[in-house]
């Protein structure tokens, strides 16, 4: 019926978040890995596709630069996620497209669907990332594409050719169905993708990757966001590990410890 | 003058909504959903024209959003980042190419523009950042104050417009109804629990120390081992108690967001190298299994004497 394209975020890593020894982020310094959800969103396709027929189509756009000192982070996330189920991958690295906001992001990956996979009938979005997590990408996209859209779906299945989703409010779950082509966003909960085995990484090795540029996903909108101030949230725990020669010990130690806090109600 | 679209599905989110546009705007008018639309009289309360969609579902909310967005003109739209608003107003900014802040925790007026602060970086770090008007801005709750009712507005009921997609069913969450929010002494569970019924160590603890249960979204959302409102995070609750015990919790920033303002937090976890233990003022390196009997035996000798 069609191919599943599946939005694949080369994002920072927010365990590794690194300072300049005025306090402010050093985001050059902080390294990108495969958006945490995204996975979930490669293992739903990898899923969905024999019911759909096509292929899996990454759409990888770098927002982070520099594009030099970036490259071998880019290809690994790139790797990874042929690995983790994507047939192929275009990969979008233009110094001009990064530092951007959310409206060129979803201008530039609207386009580049439109062009390079005309044939996508589910273009599957993780409902946030992990580290601007802003869980806005897929709507605008959807509206951009004109096409019907389900968002934070928990399970999905392709039902008499057409896509049924159990979608996640805070107070309860809606059975919703769309005609495709359409955009899903996919929550944590929908699988649990396991690491790719050593045999998906080779086999991944012989994927085709296409390379695009600012000029082959024309035209881009402008930027409104202006970043003002990126600054670190100073944890200030106590970080005592409790020690002692048995269990017994620990936890008579952890009890006094927590009395003289003054947060036992014993 | 600058006019404020607030778009909400809930009163405590509208009426906080009301303190953040009063923030930034003059005029305020809103577009209610779900639970707010069915008590749209009081809703009108706080605002100075209503628009009300009776549904929950997404793409009626957005027809009626469209609407209000054309004939009102705001130069702000305002409201809660719950997911029913997340995905009208993306659409809503995708359609306009409008810029959209999310999970603001600061609000500041500008000359037709506004700047915020949010969190980045799974909420290890703040971002400051500025957006010209028009603009969508969703805030974190309890942020702003509730509003107070001022007066009795007008009050529009927009049709039920079905778009594309098609609700089939409607499930129902099983929820405890638990108020972490209100709780001073919070057990933590993740999946260093094996199964559902070793959680009763956590109970048995959590008894002990007039404590509530609280979980990590895995074990919340994805083994439903507990109800969602026990899923602790910055997906789930922020919640502030003086003592927060997380057992088998591995410490990654999204569920540590949500415990932040917690006075004490204590880390039992197996791993030495676990995240967790840079995020806690105690830590114990032990397995939870043999670890706990422990624990609560001691704590039961020490309560008896
Ligand atoms: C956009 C986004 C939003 C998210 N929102 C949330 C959120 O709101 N809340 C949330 O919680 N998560 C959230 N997550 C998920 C989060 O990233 C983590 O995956 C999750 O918090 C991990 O849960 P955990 O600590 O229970 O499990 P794990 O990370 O698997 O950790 C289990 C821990 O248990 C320890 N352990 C194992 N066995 C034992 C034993 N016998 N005794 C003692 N210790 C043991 C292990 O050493 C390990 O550290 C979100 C993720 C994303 C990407
Ligand atoms: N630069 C990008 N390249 C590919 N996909 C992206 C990019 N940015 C966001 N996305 C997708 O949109 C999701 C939500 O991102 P965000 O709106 O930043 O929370 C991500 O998890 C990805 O699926």
């Amino acid at each position: 019926m069609g191919d599943i394209v599946v939005l694949v975020k080369p994002a920072l890593n927010p365990d590794m978040v690194r300072t300049k020894p005025d306090g402010t982020i050093d985001i050059d310094a902080i390294p990108l890995k495969l958006d945490d959800i995204d996975a979930n969103a490669l293992e739903a396709a990898k899923q969905l596709k024999s019911k759909l027929g096509g292929k899996v189509i990454a759409f990888l756009l770098q927002t982070w630069g520099p594009v030099a000192k970036r490259a071998r982070d880019m290809r690994m996330v790139t790797q990874e996620a042929l690995a983790r189920g994507a047939d192929e991958a275009y990969v979008i690295s233009d110094e001009s497209l990064t530092g951007k906001d959310q409206i060129v992001t979803a201008g530039v990956l609207a386009n580049a669907i439109k062009k390079y996979a005309p044939n996508a009938s589910l273009i599957l979005v993780a409902e946030a990332s992990i580290d601007q997590t802003t869980g806005q990408i897929a709507g605008r996209l959807a509206a951009k594409l004109g096409m019907p859209f389900i968002s934070y779906a928990r399970s999905l299945e392709v039902v008499d050719g057409k896509i049924r989703a159990e979608r996640d409010v805070e107070d309860h779950i809606q059975v919703l169905e769309a005609s495709l082509p359409a955009v899903v966003s996919v929550t944590q909960e929908i699988n649990e993708p396991r690491p790719p085995t050593l045999l998906q990484i080779r086999r991944a090795a012989k994927k085709p990757q296409h390379k695009l540029a600012a000029s082959d996903v024309e035209p881009i909108p402008e930027a409104k966001k202006v970043p003002l101030e990126y600054r670190i949230l100073t944890v200030t725990r106590k970080q005592i590990i409790i020690e002692g020669d048995t269990l017994e010990e620990i936890a008579e130690k952890l009890i006094e410890a927590l009395e003289k806090e003054g947060v036992l109600n014993l | 003058m600058v006019k404020v679209l607030i778009v909400e599905g809930s009163i405590p989110d509208l009426r906080e909504s009301v303190s953040a546009a009063k923030l930034v705007g003059g005029e305020v008018v809103a577009l209610v959903y779900g639970k707010a639309a069915e008590k749209a009289e009081e809703a009108a309360k706080y605002v100075s024209k209503l628009y009300k969609v009776a549904t929950y579902v997404p793409d009626p909310i957005f027809a009626a959003v469209k609407k209000v967005y054309e004939t009102e003109k705001p130069d702000i739209v305002i409201g809660h980042g719950t997911k029913n608003n997340r995905d009208v107003l993306s659409r809503l900014a995708g359609l306009n190419d409008l810029p959209m802040a999310t999970d603001v925790i600061k609000l500041e007026p500008g000359e037709g523009e506004v700047v915020y602060e949010r969190g980045f970086l799974s909420e290890r770090a703040i971002a400051r950042e500025k957006i010209p008007l028009p603009a969508i801005v969703l805030v974190n709750p309890k942020v702003f104050q509730p509003a107070e009712a001022e007066g009795q507005a007008e009050i529009v009921e927009l049709p039920v417009e079905e778009g594309q997609v098609k609700l089939v069913e409607k499930k129902e969450k099983q929820l405890s109804g638990i108020n972490l929010e209100e709780a001073e002494i919070i057990v933590g569970v993740g999946r260093g629990f094996k199964k559902k019924e070793d959680l009763k160590l956590a109970f048995e603890l959590a008894e002990l120390l007039g404590a509530q249960v609280g979980a990590t979204r895995p074990i919340a959302a994805d083994y439903k081992w507990l109800p969602e409102d026990a899923w602790i995070g910055i997906s789930g609750k922020r919640v502030a108690p003086k003592l927060y015990i997380a057992i088998g919790i591995s410490g990654a920033p999204q569920h540590m967001a949500g415990v932040s303002n917690a006075k004490i937090i204590v880390a039992i976890n197996k791993d030495k190298s676990a995240p967790i233990f840079k995020f806690a003022d105690y830590g114990v390196v032990a397995d939870l299994y043999q670890f706990l009997p422990v624990l609560i035996k001691k704590l039961r000798e020490k309560k008896k004497s």
